[in-house]
């Protein structure tokens, strides 16, 4: 369905120097630098495949999707989108795709609701019956109906991200691409938009790229995962092996008065296992601690803490993508 | 082609209905404009109290002129007036993408997010001025004329549809076209005149190179019987093609160098 072979991407730009002397230097030098923001970056994605596209902030991701997308046109290598080159043939890759930027929306600004679903009901030509049922469906699956009347401009964040990704499914593609769908979204509202995306990947078949910062996220939807990391790819498989390899840490932060009598704690001495396995830093008041969940409990060690020192409040917290991605390299190397 | 004019047709229809329920703004927009345009005619009048000809040219035929200048600028405003954003803040803020996201002409994307109903009173003032210069100067309307006529204003609005396009489209380079935009619209006054009052060297460029005078002088002086046919319909025409061609080729190259923005 997506097939990306050496994709590359590069950006020149003048560089500029600070200072209205640099300015003023700037009028007269012709300095360019370049800045790869996608470097050879291959991989194939079959039909109703759910993958997660990962990595930290100015990794490349959106760049690679405004590439499949047909926004962008690749400086090196090629993609193909359900057999159509994107930048090529722009408008007939939109007919097969459908797109969901995080941080912008697709839907018209100044009118109600309802008529951007029967604006894009005609933009692609969905026939009316088909249109009905997919309304019927997204509505069950998205709940929109009670701001339906709303004008776009009015609607919170929340109702923004469902409008906009049931607009993407009105014409029922065979792809989706999801750009960041539940940044600065309550738990609520993400736990709609996830179901809502296994349902229509379930139902159609939907291919989706999604690309999220959002561990769990990842845990729910994906079955594969493509890490990709200053422009470069550096991981792609299926999440079990995913997990297994690097889902495994989770990290606790204790807040404590007493830093020194938090210095007589060692845990790998008391549970038995490497720095691998647990690791922590006394910093600021706080112990922060990463461990591995498979081998020992948050209980565990919150109790060992306990015998020595008192503890004010707790925080357990997935490991963020940038640690994991951070992990994988010290794998590498 | 029938499905795009069947979208805008609905696209219209949407902003109409949305405009109508502020009613206040509607006829804010609306009254305001008329106030322009009547203080522009008051300046005029008051100019032909004192003197009896400009250059040749009665008060009516001035006014005749004058009138007809608004109608293409008038049909351009309602339509295309989101061509302005482009220039503005459409490509910096990179709302350019979601128009390469749809199976439609991304053009016809941009121009329908917005129809400017103010514009109405830029028409109707046209429309009236014109008909009252009809009427003092005592011109023959024929069947030819009125077809003439009309060519003439939808020549003239596709003039300055691709002026607009072309300054605005430079935002693909230069990211803000605003001010450039603003200066070259500001000369569209000068077709509003007549040519000869000024200097060889603003005749030659609002009649070559920035076409403004084939929006209104040039084929409004043909019904007053001062430009010979072929040079009003060949040039109105021949402009409008000229201009649309090369101001939609730089929107394309703008398109091809795009970059987005980021994230």
């Amino acid at each position: 369905m997506i097939h990306v072979e050496n994709l590359t991407k590069e950006f020149k730009f003048r560089k500029s120097q600070p200072g209205l002397k640099g300015a003023v230097k700037g009028l007269f030098s012709n300095v360019t630098e370049t800045k790869t923001a996608v470097n050879n970056i291959s991989f194939d994605i079959s039909p109703g495949e759910i993958v997660g596209y990962i990595g930290s902030n100015g990794a490349g991701k959106s760049t690679t999707i405004k590439m499949m997308t047909g926004i962008l046109t690749p400086t090196g290598g090629r993609c193909l989108v359900n057999g159509i080159v994107p930048y090529e043939k722009r408008m007939e890759n939109s007919q097969n795709i459908g797109v969901v930027f995080g941080q912008r929306t697709q839907l018209w600004w100044d009118l109600p609701l309802s008529e951007t679903f029967t604006i894009l009901r005609d933009i692609y030509r969905v026939p009316n019956k088909e249109f009905q049922d997919r309304m019927e469906f997204l509505e069950s699956v998205l709940g929109f109906n009670e701001f339906i009347h709303s004008t776009v401009r009015t609607l919170s964040l929340g109702q923004r991200m469902r409008a906009d990704l049931a607009a993407a499914m009105i014409h029922n593609p065979k792809i989706l691409f999801l750009d960041e769908p539940s940044i600065g979204l309550d738990v609520v509202v993400k736990e709609n938009i996830r179901k809502a995306i296994k349902l229509m990947n379930k139902e159609f078949n939907t291919t989706v790229l999604l690309t999220t910062h959002d561990m769990a996220e990842i845990e729910e939807l994906c079955n594969r995962i493509i890490i990709i990391d200053s422009g470069e790819k550096i991981y792609d498989g299926d999440k079990k092996q995913f997990k297994d390899k690097y889902g495994y840490m989770k990290t606790i932060e204790m807040n404590i008065a007493n830093e020194e009598k938090a210095k007589l704690l060692n845990f790998n001495t008391s549970f038995n296992l490497s720095s691998e396995d647990i690791n922590w830093s006394i910093k600021d008041q706080k112990i922060v601690l990463n461990y591995h969940k498979d081998k020992v409990s948050s209980m565990q060690i919150i109790s060992c803490a306990m015998d020595k020192v008192d503890i004010n409040d707790i925080n357990i917290r997935e490991l963020p993508i940038e640690d994991i991605v951070k992990g994988i390299y010290q794998g590498l190397t | 082609m029938g499905r795009y004019l069947k979208l805008y047709g609905r696209f219209t229809a949407q902003y109409l209905k949305f405009m109508m329920q502020s009613k206040v703004n509607f006829f804010i927009g609306f009254f305001g404009f008329l106030t322009v345009q009547a203080s522009g005619l008051a300046f005029l009048y008051l100019v032909f109290q004192h003197i009896p000809t400009l250059n040749g040219w009665s008060f009516y035929e001035i006014l005749f002129i004058y009138g007809f200048a608004q109608l293409p600028r008038g049909i351009d405003h309602l339509l295309t007036d989101y061509i302005w954003l482009l220039g503005m803040r459409v490509i910096i803020k990179g709302e350019f993408d979601r128009y390469l996201l749809r199976p439609i002409n991304p053009l016809f994307h941009l121009i329908s997010e917005r129809f400017q109903p103010d514009a109405f009173g830029e028409i109707i003032v046209g429309i009236v001025i014109t008909g009252i210069a009809i009427k003092k100067l005592g011109m023959e309307i024929t069947f030819l004329k009125v077809i003439l006529f009309i060519v003439f204003i939808l020549a003239g609005a596709i003039i300055y549809t691709s002026i607009k396009l072309f300054f605005a489209s430079l935002a693909f380079w230069i990211k803000n076209s605003m001010p450039i935009m603003n200066l070259t619209y500001a000369m569209a006054d000068f077709a509003k005149y007549p040519n000869q009052i000024y200097s060889k060297f603003v005749q030659a460029i609002i009649t070559v190179i920035i076409p403004f005078a084939f929006t209104a002088f040039i084929p409004a002086t043909y019904f007053t019987g001062d430009t010979s046919l072929t040079l009003a319909l060949f040039g109105t025409v021949g402009a409008a093609i000229i201009s649309f061609t090369v101001a939609y080729s730089i929107w394309l190259r703008g398109i091809k160098i795009y970059e987005s923005a980021g994230n």
